[in-house]
């Protein structure tokens, strides 16, 4: 390791008997549901947001494949909005929201700080247990009619006309909502008052700046969202009359209380990537992070402002002129902390010693789909080009940038890198950096045309375009670029996978990389570290010294599990 | 529970104190985050009820005559009576923080049982109020105060003619039944929490009898459901006549 | 940081009086803007009657709220970060009551036809569906 207080924690930190760790310490399948351990936790979230995932993206395809053809292919309307609606509510309540921080935050947080759990385990098994049974709910309502009103529920069509489930699948977002806020809590008391002695907030990692700014964001959105869907129900049920113009009520208000959520929301979901993107870009690069505490306050930035801006939403609702200016003016603000972040990410592998492993390779093409999906998002956040661009897949292509580019792209960087960690094996790292690739591509193949679809006026959620067949080239080329995507989502099932079945054991860590989670056991005791670690060292801080010969031992370590000859080293000692 | 010192920690040995939870160092570091946990979900919880007086303010703003002409249904006598009710249960409630403090078990329960008990006068005027606005059909959907002079009394009128608009008035109750109906969960929510509370101290649990702040959690959560009245009742029962 | 914590956590003991006094302070206050509600405040140059009583009643229960947070739930006797909390939650309400912004720079128009018919039921049934075109200039052929 680096420095020396490091490595004297490091070998306290090994435990006595190897084998014991949170994994192999109980095999009831009550430990597992019952368990109170941040890990076990995470790993049931994991299996279930992955579940999702999976028919979030089988509903994706479908999409795909009826816009092959301008007439449609095998859908009815009817199904065509139900199967997006399905897509969008999924995949944003059930798997992008939750994914990061309740996956990796919920691994790493108590790691990273040296603690040995969050603050409430039991409060973070019901949080598992609340986001399951929304789920379910959701679920229930999908198969038993489904729901025809976009993931945006926007009212009077959600409220009084669609005759769909939208009652018990609001339910279902409702009590998932319950289980953000319930870790966003947990989150900010750990971060607060858990952290190890020395482990002072400068020395914190940038993911764990990241997971605290989403959390305020859960905190603070979430229940303003959850109100506002309860009264949506309530209207359906008892007509409480909230939104309904025909009693002056408001359906434009239900848009502001919505997006005053679902805009930070969006930062609950690209700001924990930007975390990940962080720790691996920094070790990756082998370099301290460029201008760490710019880094570290643009989050806090970025989720200050996301409140400020709801109302780019909504140029094209009723919203008053003088207001949408503002808000447009605020929107374009938000690009400032975000390229903030992109300079010093791009600015940190600047000379660094950059180990083009599979998780950099995942963050090096982030860097590249932000960018593009951030600054698309400058053209919606125009008040006059966004009138043009509102509702086209122009804005589809933008938040899948941005969603998908970002947020997934991010989320797979983050389990490759620490995948090792959690399971304790090593995967075949080759066709990890192979994988990483196709996704990269199949991203691009499938999002890029869809910009100059939006452009020449592809309306979205539309399920044929007979009035425009010259669309046709595009679609077919998004449809099979989403299949190599597919692809790609699905290889790492496979190999990380197989890695738990014939993987060589990792060590603690197998990356040389810096920070508390890689210096206790692969995978961690129970209570995560056998004493409690003191930090004395710099957070980031690789020693240029030392770093040569830990090149080689790392590099050793991998090189033995695949077929690759040469890792680019790029050694500049 | 492991035993687990931190050399910083200056030698104290906090690992076997009985109440504390195998993730924290010591019961100083236990209540700090148990009160941080607690505060964070507050503000959560702030945001809640924020959103339905964000929608509140924007409709009595627009409608205020007819706002004004509904709330002559709810009885300002009643309310008063809660208001004071729920004042009464946080002054109980702190009295048995503070008895926590002071470790005297039985004044606790008893401070406990009083706000409990406070809670249920609650509930029970609010019953009575209720079922008031039910006999004059002031819910909302089809058939909206179908007497609307017996309902709101001769303000509804004007030459002879029902004056009040009947939709904003069924909006004014929509936002009454949904304010306080959620106000009253809460009240519920807490009742059941104090119970479980005083149990616990009846058991003489080490969760609560070594350490005041689950006490103390619970006494925040409920000045927080005090809060939300103090801001109800003047928006509902107190409206000054439009003018 | 764990030292720190045991010390400035040392319980701070609020003696009885001060509760009752409070207690006392709510009550009165209660009374106070049950009173105020009847007098009928005139206007104030270009603040109307209405809005001044209003703004009474609200100024009198966000002095209930200050004793309630800073006593009850003691605020005054607690940290900084419970203090942070405490304004955080409050400024964060008012973030939301931006939305306002909105209503008062454009005109509130409720749909006019709609507006009469409080007796109707909720069209709770969807809509016919628009007809489709069958066929268009460009001959593609429309699925059923």
């Amino acid at each position: 390791m680096s420095s020396p207080a490091i490595t004297k924690g490091e070998l306290k930190n090994q435990p006595q008997n190897e084998e014991v760790n949170y994994l192999n310490v109980e095999h009831t399948i009550s430990s597992w549901l019952l368990t109170g351990d941040h890990k076990r936790i995470a790993m049931l979230y994991l299996v279930s947001a992955s579940f999702f995932f999976f028919l979030g993206s089988i509903a994706a395809g479908l999409i795909r494949f009826e816009l092959t053809s301008p007439a449609g292919v095998v859908l009815e309307s009817e199904t065509y909005n139900k199967i997006f609606s399905a897509h969008g509510i999924i995949m944003i309540f059930q798997f992008l929201v939750p994914a990061i921080p309740a996956i990796l935050g919920n691994f790493l947080l108590p790691l990273m700080i040296g603690a040995r759990d969050l603050a409430f385990p039991r409060l973070n098994l019901a949080s598992w247990y609340m986001f399951m049974v929304g789920g379910a709910l959701i679920l229930i309502g999908m198969i038993g009619g489904g729901v025809d009103t976009g993931w945006t529920f926007y009212t009077p069509y959600s409220s009084m006309y669609s005759n769909t489930q939208v009652t018990l699948v609001l339910v279902g977002i409702f009590i998932s909502g319950f289980s953000s806020i319930t870790t966003g809590i947990n989150f900010v008391a750990t971060i607060h008052k858990m952290r190890a002695p020395g482990m002072t907030w400068f020395r914190l990692p940038l993911f764990v700046w990241a997971m605290y700014s989403t959390s305020l964001l859960m905190i603070l959105g979430t229940p303003v969202v959850a109100i506002t869907l309860l009264l949506v129900v309530f209207e359906r049920l008892f007509k409480l009359p909230i939104f309904s113009p025909e009693l002056g009520g408001d359906p434009v208000l239900f848009q502001h209380l919505f997006w005053f959520y679902s805009h930070p929301a969006v930062y609950i979901m690209i700001l924990p990537a930007f975390g990940i993107i962080s720790e691996l870009i920094a070790n990756f690069s082998r370099k301290r992070i460029f201008g760490y505490h710019f880094v570290a306050f643009s989050s806090i930035a970025i989720a200050g402002l996301g409140f400020l801006v709801w109302g780019h939403h909504m140029f094209i609702s009723s919203q008053s002129m003088y207001e949408s200016i503002v808000f447009s003016l605020i929107s374009f603000l938000v690009a400032v902390p975000s390229a903030i972040k992109i300079f010093n990410w791009t600015t940190t592998m600047y000379k660094g010693n950059i180990r083009l492993q599979s998780p950099m390779i995942y963050a090096i093409g982030f860097l590249g789909i932000f960018t593009v999906g951030g600054l698309t998002g400058l053209f919606l956040g125009g008040t006059g080009t966004d009138v043009h661009l509102t509702a086209t897949y122009f804005v589809v292509a933008h938040f899948h940038y941005v969603m998908v580019g970002g947020t997934l792209l991010g989320f797979l960087g983050g389990l490759h890198y620490w995948w090792p960690k959690m399971t304790g094996r090593l995967y075949n790292d080759g066709i990890a950096k192979v994988n990483a690739v196709i996704v990269f591509i199949g991203f691009n193949l499938t999002f890029f045309p869809q910009f100059i679809l939006g452009w020449m006026g592809m309306p979205r959620r539309y399920h044929y375009y007979y009035f425009a067949p010259e669309f046709q080239a595009y679609h077919i080329m998004s449809t099979l670029g989403s299949s190599v995507l597919g692809f790609g989502l699905i290889l790492p099932a496979f190999y990380l996978t197989m890695s738990l079945i014939n993987g060589k054991k990792s060590g603690p860590n197998p990356w040389g990389a810096h920070g508390l989670e890689w210096e206790t056991a692969s995978p961690p005791p129970t209570s995560n570290f056998l004493e409690t670690p003191i930090v004395l060292d710099e957070v980031y801080d690789f020693d240029p010294v030392s770093e040569h010969e830990q090149d080689m031992k790392d590099l050793d370590k991998w090189e033995s599990t695949t077929d690759h000859q040469s890792f680019p080293t790029e050694d500049h000692h | 529970m492991s035993a687990i010192s931190n050399p910083m920690d200056h030698g104290h040995d906090h690992g076997h104190e009985p109440g504390l939870h195998h993730q924290y160092e010591d019961m100083a570091q236990q209540s700090e985050t148990y009160i941080v946990g607690m505060w964070t979900f507050l503000v959560s919880e702030v945001m809640f009820f924020g959103a339905l007086f964000l929608i509140y303010t924007l409709y009595r703003w627009n409608y205020q005559l007819d706002f004004y002409i509904a709330h002559e249904h709810l009885d300002v006598k009643l309310g008063a009576i809660n208001t004071t009710v729920l004042l009464f249960s946080s002054f109980t409630m702190v009295m048995a923080v503070q008895s926590a403090q002071l470790k005297n078990r039985l004044k606790v329960m008893g401070y406990l049982a009083v706000t409990v008990l406070c809670a249920c006068t609650f509930l029970v005027i609010k019953y009575f109020e209720y079922k008031s606005k039910f006999a004059d059909h002031l819910y909302p959907g089809a058939g909206f105060a179908d007497d609307a002079v017996k309902a709101f009394g001769n303000h509804a009128l004007e030459n002879g003619h029902v004056a009040v608009n009947m939709n904003h008035a069924q909006l004014f109750y929509g936002l009454y039944f949904g304010m306080t109906g959620l106000h009253a969960l809460h009240i519920i929510v807490g009742i059941g929490v104090i119970i479980s509370l005083i149990r616990l101290w009846f058991n003489r649990a080490n969760t609560v009898i070594h350490d005041y702040v689950p006490t103390e959690m619970v006494g925040l959560y409920w000045h927080f459901v005090d809060l939300v009245w103090i801001f109800l009742f003047p928006l509902f029962y107190l409206m000054p006549l439009p003018r | 940081m764990a030292n720190s914590a045991a010390h400035t956590h040392e319980h701070h003991i609020v003696p009885t009086f001060t509760y009752v006094k409070t207690l006392v302070a709510l009550i009165a206050l209660m009374i106070l803007t049950v009173a105020v509600s009847y007098v009928q405040i005139p206007a104030i140059g270009p603040i109307s009657g209405t809005v001044a009583n209003q703004v009474v009643a609200l100024a009198i229960a966000l002095v209930k709220a200050f004793l309630v947070v800073t006593i009850f739930m003691g605020v005054k006797f607690g940290t900084k970060l419970i203090k942070l909390w405490a304004i955080l939650g409050f400024i964060w309400v008012l973030l939301i009551f931006g939305i306002l912004g909105d209503y008062t720079t454009r005109k509130y128009e409720m749909a006019p036809s709609w507006d009469s018919q409080s007796d109707s039921a909720l069209p709770r049934v969807a809509p016919d569906e628009p007809k489709m075109p069958r066929t268009n200039d460009l001959n593609v052929k429309i699925r059923d």
